[in-house]
């Protein structure tokens, strides 16, 4: 892959550029499927409602009759080649929404056709998109979620310390005071002691160096239940390179500023934790964000490997991230784990990378074996990860 | 079985018949340790000490919190930034000396490695050592930080101004101002140049090269009344004959004569003919290691045995005939093989000397090599030196009548021969300035220093040879407050525009109408940057004829005692990349020692002076230097490599060994590499240590390397290769035989295509991140290289033949470490290679020990962030070049070749992706990509139909240590040469 240099596009609004990146989140080859619509959407949702009224972009519900098909596809497609054009009605609509240019989609006809009869008729509850401004407190998201509660059951200090004590008690009494004459108490409790000890030991010198529900106060109070949860972005809009590289990507503050150049206002926080955004550009220093999911150096993970090969959802490793305010690590990312999922994870063996394993292959055709899983490709070798 | 012997003491041993020696040196150095440590004792104080702080250490880290770490986003992510994902951007080397078209791969805006440009028509996607190290300059922290003036720090617009007025009051004074420069081959910097000449008329401009090739040109000059250095195509040649041109490491343009010569000497195709190559030489390079015969001269001898040669061939073909005078040498089979291939033969000099060069040029004209495999309508650019003009401007320093001196990428202070005179010279200059890049010797003694960017920072463009044009663009930002050559000349010619734009304004006129592709000159601009290189049809006119020149052999005057050879080393060249630490460490690919020069004396004269290797001797009474014996050297000659000695090249480079430079005679108005004398004398009991790499003696009567001649391969493909076969036949095994599935990783090394030029191992440690460790340890022979390059001599000591031998992990299916290892760090992918799992590992090296390749490596130290090994990954800037891709290994950890498994997951993952299956030859080893012999292939042995699989299947094919059965995934191809019987 090589890439110009000489052309840098200084110039270029950096607005529309961020936008650009949106490209990514939709694969040339991808295969037509009508459900694929609401996949499409998903894009589209962090500027557009259908009937949840305006926000960064017009409300589409009942576009396809007020808009001729034709346009929609060109003006979808690239609406900036319109504008330019002198389009009157995609010149009416850039000014009409702050001049903020929709980036030009890589869609083909066919594609657009799809998102439009989605718009024209989404189906199921999901679809119906609720506009930024209004509160929006759906139950599901107070339910306080299961890791939650195992996160308050593991302070084994007290445990340690009672057993300790214990011990200390029983073998004084055994040497010094001896109240209890029958030695068999003495023996019996110490051992009892000695081993909630020494399995408490063990369970936490284990989780050394993980970070099991570590979750740290960020710079800005940012809140992913708002912005994926109620509001339903998709995790990729902002973790732009999840498909692409080995990171998933923290979004630049740029990619902030697509919707809050327009969005200056939060629900619970006012002005106060968006400001700092506005600040960070103004003073051209990036947001520290405090990294909660760590990897040892010694390990290579790769996001593009398991979200655009494995098709693995986010919140299969990261958990429910929609209904954090806050974000938790909720696995602990040791090695069992990754092995565990290894073990089962059925490998998209459609994939024609796949087509070299012959004799899975014809394991698979025999029913000798029924799925693949990642193990069996060679997923647990030990230089999948380390080297 | 030909008897293969590594050093001199070896070939004594055979010889004599006797039994080779055991290696006498302990295989642990027990340097620094106390009487109980030697032993191997633990004393119970110790033992405590060691539990205590085993301890107490465990405490320490159980109490630490977790580190907070932070996740920097961009404020403004650059649209061709992906985080994690490596971009490419086609750009040019060159250092003054040596020409390359390259890639460079940046992660996240940072250069990291170089690859070779695979669309230039001139490298051809090699690389040379010195081209894969020149990556560490650009993160060197000795580098000029900013401007300096009397080396205080000052900035940049006081520079500017003081230096305007100073080079305006010199031009109405009328005093003369020079620009000293390195070789230029960039025609907008020519072009640029030329507008300074005008802006400042007393300017002049001179160009000095290191090592000089002035006679050439003035040969051609003399003869075809062009002062060029025509361009040599090895590929067209059916025989070579070199003199004293070592032009596989080092002479003119060795990546693209490795390239072409390798092409016509692989013989795996079916082919039946081969390149034949002849060396005469003084001292054994890797070019007359490769060749299929070679004779050691004396140097002085050379252009009396070219006279004959020219005389003898000049006899047959009716031409002027010189009387023979005496020779040691016999040419008459030589000029028979010449008249044989008459027009597709190439004869080339390395002498700077007019006599030599004008007979080289003779023999080529009279048997037709001009317009065929010598081209004069497209002369290579490269070393345009001027030996006279820097003898006059010497002259005139002395005379004061020079008034300013601007230094461009070169060090006269350093690598003029009369750099004394220089220095003097440099005192009575009323403004001198520097553009070096960090404060070198010249730059010392000069009142101005502007720091150039490193080439990596540059906009540049080259023309290396007439019509191939050669982009050069920047890949990160400057590092440091340090501004471009061209650009500092413009800002003192008052020009406003920026040296970028400059070659822009250039190509677009002067380029832009030599092709018709493009019709728009930003769309052949982008192009060209985005390539690297643009080829456009001009030539200089064909209309060259022949003036015959009277010829001659001036016996150079002997006087007593030995004759001194000068030559370069593949890695440290002329000098100036002294500071990379990666180029000294590197093993010298025939004397097999890194971190030194020292004097090379032939086993002939070794015996008769009672001198061995590390001995000390004294030089002219003047100085002392180690002698290393160099099996091939001329015997009555001592040879030493210029480029060391450097007394301000920075922490790395200074004062390791000696300067030679002054040895360098100026005679005829030519700079000689050979010719001066010396006495020598041993310091009884004196020793100085060398760090070798290579010291074992033997190969203990096991075939490791195999070869055979064109005669014998033409009747059986397998000659040389029998034991394969009867390896072959017993191979039975008690152990379950390893299936794989999807992949199986392989690789083949072409043992005749190796020239041991050590690319790969440059290349490998870029991008492994191989630690430097200094030569200290390099002699407690704990080297980090993941691939060595064995190299092994055979027959005569006074005129060896050498075979070169990569060797990294063998990556075996059934691998002797494996079993050993107690903790089950190193096991066997599915994929064939042989993981080292560093994490896991606890360092008990049964592994090294149970290896029969050697090829593990152990951290016996903390190589990073330890002042101890001060090198690249002890500072912040030097850690820049870090892979991120691969782990820096910690202390008490094994580790050796991966297979470049970063590499393979990323092109796996790609095709995953793309949803297709990988292609044959997609994935290339660091090693392999940039070989500039291709002599690595590599690839997936499951599929029949790759690459790996046919050379698997080839007759020659054979496994390093075969009947120990360790299968390994690696394969060697042996080497033919091209003789008779």
């Amino acid at each position: 892959m090589r890439l110009l240099y000489a052309n840098r596009m200084n110039a270029i609004k950096s607005i529309v550029f961020i936008f650009t990146l949106l490209f990514f989140l939709f694969p040339t080859n991808r295969q037509l499927k009508a459900q694929e619509g609401k996949d499409l959407f998903a894009v589209c949702a962090a500027c557009h409602t259908i009937g949840g009224g305006k926000l960064i972009g017009p409300d589409l519900k009942g576009i396809t009759e007020r808009r001729n098909e034709d346009w929609l596809i060109k003006f979808i497609q690239n609406s900036q080649e319109q504008i330019q054009a002198g389009d009157k009605i995609a010149v009416q609509l850039f000014e009409e929404f702050n001049f903020i240019p929709m980036p030009p989609n890589n869609l083909s006809d066919d594609e657009v056709k799809i998102l439009l009869s989605y718009i024209n008729n989404p189906t199921g509850e999901a679809a119906v998109l609720q506009p930024t401004t209004e509160i929006v407190e759906p139950k599901e998201f107070v339910i306080e979620p299961a890791y939650m509660k195992k996160a308050n059951s593991r302070n084994y200090g007290t445990i340690f310390y009672l057993a300790l004590i214990l011990l200390i008690i029983a073998f004084s009494d055994l040497v010094f005071t001896r109240i209890i004459k029958a030695k068999f108490v003495h023996i019996i409790t110490m051992l009892i002691s000695v081993f909630i000890m020494g399995e408490i030991i063990v369970v936490e010198a284990q989780s050394l160096g993980r970070q099991q529900y570590y979750q740290p106060e960020q710079p800005i109070a940012f809140s992913h239940k708002i912005h994926t949860g109620q509001n339903q972005i998709n995790c990729l809009y902002c973790h732009t390179t999840a498909s692409e590289s080995m990171y998933a990507g923290i979004p630049s503050t740029q990619l902030c500023m697509n919707c809050h150049a327009v969005v200056k206002s939060g629900t619970t926080t006012g002005t106060k934790e968006i400001a700092k955004i506005f600040k960070s550009l103004e003073s051209g220093k990036p947001i520290e964000w405090i990294k909660v999911h760590n990897n040892p150096d010694h390990v290579f993970f790769s996001h593009a490997q398991h979200v655009a090969v494995g098709k693995l959802d986010c919140v299969d490793c990261h958990g429910p991230v929609e209904t954090m305010d806050l974000v938790m690590q909720v696995n602990d990312l040791s090695m069992g784990w990754c092995i565990e999922c290894h073990r089962t994870q059925e490998v998209q063996f459609s994939n024609e990378f796949y087509a070299n394993y012959k004799t899975l292959h014809e394991d698979l055709n025999s029913g000798k074996r029924s799925i693949i899983t990642v193990d069996n490709i060679g997923g647990n070798d030990c230089q999948k990860c380390h080297y | 079985m030909k008897k293969y012997w590594q050093s001199i003491e070896a070939y004594n041993s055979l010889k004599n018949n006797h039994e080779i020696a055991e290696d006498k040196v302990s295989e642990f150095s027990v340097e620094g340790m106390s009487e109980e440590e030697k032993k191997g004792e633990t004393s119970r104080r110790d033992f405590l000490k060691m539990l205590g702080f085993t301890v107490g250490g465990a405490i320490v880290a159980a109490s630490c919190e977790t580190p907070v770490r932070k996740a920097i986003p961009y404020l403004n992510q650059p649209q061709e930034i992906t985080p994690g994902v490596a971009n490419y951007y086609a750009s040019t080397f060159f250092d003054g000396n040596d020409y390359c078209s390259i890639l460079v791969k940046t992660r996240e805006g940072r250069p990291i490695k170089i690859e070779g440009n695979e669309l230039s028509p001139i490298s051809k996607g090699g690389t040379s050592a010195r081209v894969q190290a020149s990556i560490l300059n650009l993160y060197d922290n000795n580098r000029l930080k900013g401007p300096t003036i009397n080396r205080e720090s000052i900035d940049w617009n006081t520079l500017d101004t003081q230096i305007t007025e100073k080079l305006q009051l010199l031009a109405i004074q009328n005093k003369e101002i020079v620009l000293l420069t390195s070789t230029i081959i960039s025609p907008s910097t020519k072009k640029m140049i030329n507008d300074f000449l005008n802006t400042y008329p007393t300017a002049q401009w001179i160009t000095h090269d290191a090592i000089s090739y002035n006679a050439i040109r003035k040969a051609h000059e003399t003869q075809f009344n062009q002062a060029v250095i025509p361009s040599y195509d090895f590929s067209k040649a059916a025989l070579v004959v070199g003199f004293n041109a070592d032009f596989l490491g080092t002479w003119l343009s060795p990546v693209e004569f490795a390239k072409q010569y390798s092409a016509a000497r692989k013989l795996l195709n079916g082919e039946k003919t081969m390149l034949r190559h002849i060396q005469y030489e003084t001292t054994l390079t890797i070019t007359g290691g490769s060749a299929d015969e070679r004779t050691p001269i004396k140097s002085s001898q050379e252009k009396t045995i070219l006279l004959n040669l020219f005389s003898t061939l000049s006899n047959s073909l009716k031409g002027t005939v010189y009387s023979l005078s005496d020779s040691s040498v016999n040419v008459t089979a030589l000029a028979n093989e010449l008249l044989e291939n008459k027009g597709q033969s190439i004869v080339v000099s390395g002498s700077n000397d007019i006599e030599t060069q004008l007979i080289v040029n003779a023999i080529n004209n009279i048997l037709g090599n001009y317009g065929s495999t010598l081209d004069l309508a497209h002369p290579s650019q490269l070393k345009q030196g001027n030996d006279e003009a820097m003898i006059s401007l010497m002259e005139r320093m002395k005379n004061g009548s020079v008034g300013g001196i601007i230094h461009y990428n070169t060090n006269p202070a350093y690598n003029y021969p009369e750099a004394k005179k220089y220095i003097d010279g440099l005192d009575k200059i009323e403004l001198s300035i520097s553009f070096a890049e960090s404060m070198d010797e010249t730059a010392m003694l000069c009142q101005y220093v502007a720091p150039d960017n490193n080439y990596l920072e540059s906009w540049n463009d080259a023309e290396p040879k007439i019509g191939f044009y050669s982009m050069t663009q920047p890949t990160i930002k400057n590092i440091f407050d340090t501004r471009q050559a061209q650009d500092s000349l413009l800002k003192w010619m008052g020009a406003t525009q920026n040296y970028q734009r400059f070659i822009e304004k250039y190509w677009e006129e002067n380029l832009f109408n030599k092709q018709s592709t493009h019709l728009i000159f930003k769309s052949f601009w982008n192009q060209s940057v985005h390539d690297g290189i643009f080829v456009s049809e001009e030539k200089l006119s064909a209309n060259y004829s022949f003036n015959e020149a009277a010829l001659k052999a001036t016996e150079v005057s002997t006087k007593k005692g030995l004759e001194l050879f000068l030559y370069e080393k593949a890695g440290i060249g002329s000098g100036n990349f002294a500071n990379n630490p990666w180029l000294q460490e590197l093993p010298d690919p025939i004397s097999m020692a890194s971190w030194d020069n020292y004097l090379c004396i032939s086993p002939s004269l070794s015996k008769q002076l009672g001198l061995s290797t590390e001995d000390v001797v004294s030089i002219n009474n003047k100085f002392e230097m180690p002698v290393l014996v160099q099996p091939g050297l001329q015997k009555d000659t001592v040879a030493v490599a210029l480029g060391y000695g450097r007394t301000s090249a920075g922490k790395v480079g200074n004062q390791l060994g000696t300067n030679f430079y002054p040895f360098i005679q100026i005679k005829n108005d030519l700079r000689k590499t050979f010719g001066s004398n010396v006495n020598i004398e041993k310091l009884e009991g004196k020793t100085y240590p060398l760090a070798l790499t290579q010291t074992h003696n033997t190969m203990e009567g096991r075939s490791l390397v195999r070869e055979t001649t064109l005669d014998k391969f033409t009747k059986d493909p397998a000659s040389g290769n029998e034991q394969h076969a009867l390896d072959a036949a017993k191979d039975a095994t008690l152990y379950t035989k390893p299936e794989f599935t999807g992949f199986r990783w392989g690789m083949a090394i072409n043992l005749s295509a190796c020239i041991g030029c050590g690319n790969c191992v440059m290349s490998c440690q870029a991008e492994n991140n191989v630690a430097v460790i200094g030569k200290k340890e390099v002699r407690n022979r704990r080297i980090m290289h993941w691939i060595r390059i064995d190299r092994y001599y055979s027959e005569e000591s006074d005129n060896p033949s050498v075979v070169h031998q990569p060797v990294m992990c063998q990556h075996c299916d059934n691998a002797p470490c494996e079993n050993v290892c107690p903790v089950a760090a190193t096991p066997h992918s599915g994929e064939g290679l042989n993981q080292m799992i560093y994490n896991r590992c606890i360092g008990t090296r049964y592994c090294m020990n149970n290896c029969p390749y050697r090829v593990r490596r152990f951290n016996w130290f903390e190589f990073a962030n330890n002042n101890d090994y001060d090198y690249n990954m002890n500072n912040d800037v030097g850690k820049l070049v870090l892979n991120p891709d691969v782990v820096v290994r910690s202390r008490g950890v094994v580790e050796k070749c991966s297979l470049c498994v970063q590499r393979i997951q990323e092109k796996k993952l790609l095709a995953k992706k793309e949803n297709r299956q990988v292609m044959d030859g997609e994935i290339k080893m660091a090693c392999q990509a940039s070989c500039p012999t291709d002599a690595i292939t590599f690839g997936n042995m499951l599929d029949p139909k790759s690459e790996i699989s046919k050379v698997n299947k080839n007759p020659r094919n054979y496994h390093l240590l075969e009947h120990v059965h360790t299968l390994p995934s690696t394969s060697y191809i042996t080497k033919i040469r091209n003789k008779k019987s």
